[in-house]
């Protein structure tokens, strides 16, 4: 909560800084009504689908199990129990976007917000809301629910932890490409301040980048250099050649389990005190 | 044709030769000419049946694989073959779902008929096309009877049938029922089943209607006496049905009317 509160108010300073006054009081409303009564909510989370319910009992201990079975994530509180603590998150940008009515411009607020626990998963989340709040809160769900598993390796000599990229790779979106190229160590992330950022949260210690194209469009941007990071674990090396070993999904190892209702109870009780 | 005693799966053959499941569509979709026989002088491709009874077999052992039998779901949303698909889920213990298959119902957890099924059965790829779709984003694997110009993409297992007629489509929900209760060891091997095939076949409104006009008269003959009073209404019961079943009847009672005629019987 701490962490948000002041990785928000960072993220607005910058926003707002570039010359954008008319949201700033909307913004800065919605900052004081939050944190009081939220806590509330979030600690009843009822899971709708069953990846949910098998987080939520503590069946699936780690998000590499979901990652193994291509499961679609659909609650952000699955990532929440599993990552918890330890995402942060940053708001990159606020961009005002307009559109034309017959009464003037109807202005809306998308924010860009990148989540990450500097330790291999990063997420991006961009959402477009009528309330700067609305819209960062929103952004950071949607981050929640794109999380990904970056690969590290190494530049040479496997000592130590992986802390670059395992291979050069490279990721596109709209006219921006941009490459990271693995580096030696201490050598840092160069990069420029938007894709640092990304790569400070996905736990890249050394990197090269060069990028192309409008890199001025943030949103493409970040976009680019986060396909770039999912593509790290799509590149075939000489290390995935052994055959896969499968396991069972968690759906099946757990079918008794999710066999339970959880609604019918509810109604049933409900009804009995009604009668 | 054969004179000797024919096994099970040749008899099978021989039911589906009966339905017409081995008459294809004039078109011929490239993933499934491996299951086409040849092409009639007329257009029509004829499809290899012993290969259908070896899919359909692959598919009874998927089936029967699925621990909770809840997470299956069976879909049509031809009229044709939505009878077949809700025996086929009353007998195998599956869902099923019957007409428009409402879009989001495997993906937008929000909605309140979101489910998200281990397994999948359909009856055609072309119609329905929807819960292709959405199994495909949740790793929901897919058997579906494919005539041999249905699309196969996102099928990952076809059964290679003729998926247009009413008694084809039954005759297959039928024969793979079967074979998913024998596997399962609910029904003996080799022994028949009791259940018929026509319990499959789609009625028409107005034969459906027919049938049961035909039954209403019929059913007190059969002495069951708690239909009585809730079948045959009053009037009909005293004035036309009174006289026979004077001697049908075990108790002599003389009805005064239908109410107390009941209430002495009840």
């Amino acid at each position: 909560m701490a962490e948000r509160g002041g990785g928000d108010r960072g993220g607005f300073g910058r926003g707002f800084g570039r010359g954008f006054g008319r949201g700033r009081g909307r913004g800065d409303r919605g900052r004081g009504r939050r944190g009081g009564g939220r806590r509330d909510e979030e600690e009843k989370w009822v899971p709708v689908t069953k990846l949910g319910r098998l987080v939520k009992e503590g069946k699936i201990t780690s998000l590499e199990q979901i990652y193994l079975h291509s499961l679609p994530v659909k609650e952000h509180q699955i990532i929440d129990t599993l990552l918890g603590g330890r995402l942060k998150d940053e708001v990159m940008k606020i961009m005002p976007v307009q559109k034309q009515t017959r009464a003037g411009q109807r202005t809306r607020f998308k924010a860009f917000v990148v989540v990450g626990d500097t330790d291999g998963h990063v997420g991006l989340g961009v959402k477009c809301a009528k309330e700067v709040a609305t819209a960062i809160r929103g952004a950071i769900i949607l981050a929640k629910l794109s999380v990904i598993p970056v690969r590290r390796g190494y530049w040479g000599n496997k000592i130590g932890k992986p802390h670059t990229v395992p291979c050069k790779v490279t990721g596109k979106c709209g006219s921006v490409t941009v490459r990271m190229v693995p580096a030696p160590r201490g050598a840092g992330i160069v990069a420029a301040r938007v894709p640092k950022k990304v790569l400070q949260f996905a736990g890249i210690e050394d990197v090269f980048t060069s990028s192309r194209g409008s890199t001025k469009t943030l949103g493409n941007f970040v976009k680019a250099t986060f396909d770039c990071l999912m593509k790290t674990y799509g590149f075939l090396t000489p290390d995935f050649w052994m055959e896969t070993r499968f396991s069972k999904s968690p759906f099946q190892e757990y079918t008794d389990l999710l066999a339970k209702p959880t609604k019918a109870i509810l109604l049933e009780n409900t009804e009995v005190v009604e009668a | 044709m054969a004179t000797r005693v024919l096994s099970q799966k040749e008899q099978d053959i021989q039911m589906m030769l009966a339905a017409a499941v081995h008459l294809g569509a004039r078109n011929c979709d490239f993933q499934m000419e491996r299951y086409v026989y040849k092409r009639r002088n007329d257009g029509v491709h004829i499809i290899n049946l012993g290969k259908t009874w070896e899919k359909l077999q692959l598919a009874a052992r998927v089936i029967v694989a699925i621990e909770n039998p809840q997470d299956i779901i069976v879909q049509s949303a031809r009229p044709y073959g939505q009878r077949a698909v809700l025996k086929f889920a009353q007998y195998t213990g599956a869902h099923p779902i019957a007409g428009r298959h409402t879009p989001g119902t495997f993906t937008n957890q929000l909605q309140t008929s979101f489910s998200e099924p281990r397994l999948l059965i359909l009856t055609d790829p072309r119609t329905d096309h929807q819960p292709i779709k959405e199994s495909a984003l949740g790793n929901i694997p897919t058997i579906s009877f494919c005539d041999t110009d249905s699309p196969m993409r996102y099928v990952d297992i076809g059964i290679p049938a003729n998926n247009k007629g009413k008694h084809s489509i039954g005759c297959l929900f039928w024969l793979l029922a079967r074979m998913v209760l024998q596997m399962r060891g609910t029904i003996p091997l080799g022994r028949k089943w009791e259940v018929m095939v026509d319990l499959f076949f789609y009625r028409d409104p107005e034969e459906a209607k027919e049938q049961a006009e035909e039954e209403a008269p019929v059913a007190p003959d059969f002495g069951a006496v708690p239909d009585y009073g809730a079948m045959v209404p009053n009037d009909q019961w005293t004035t036309e049905q009174w006289m026979p079943e004077v001697g049908a009847a075990p108790a002599a009672v003389p009805p005064v009317a239908g109410v107390e005629w009941t209430a002495g019987q009840g």
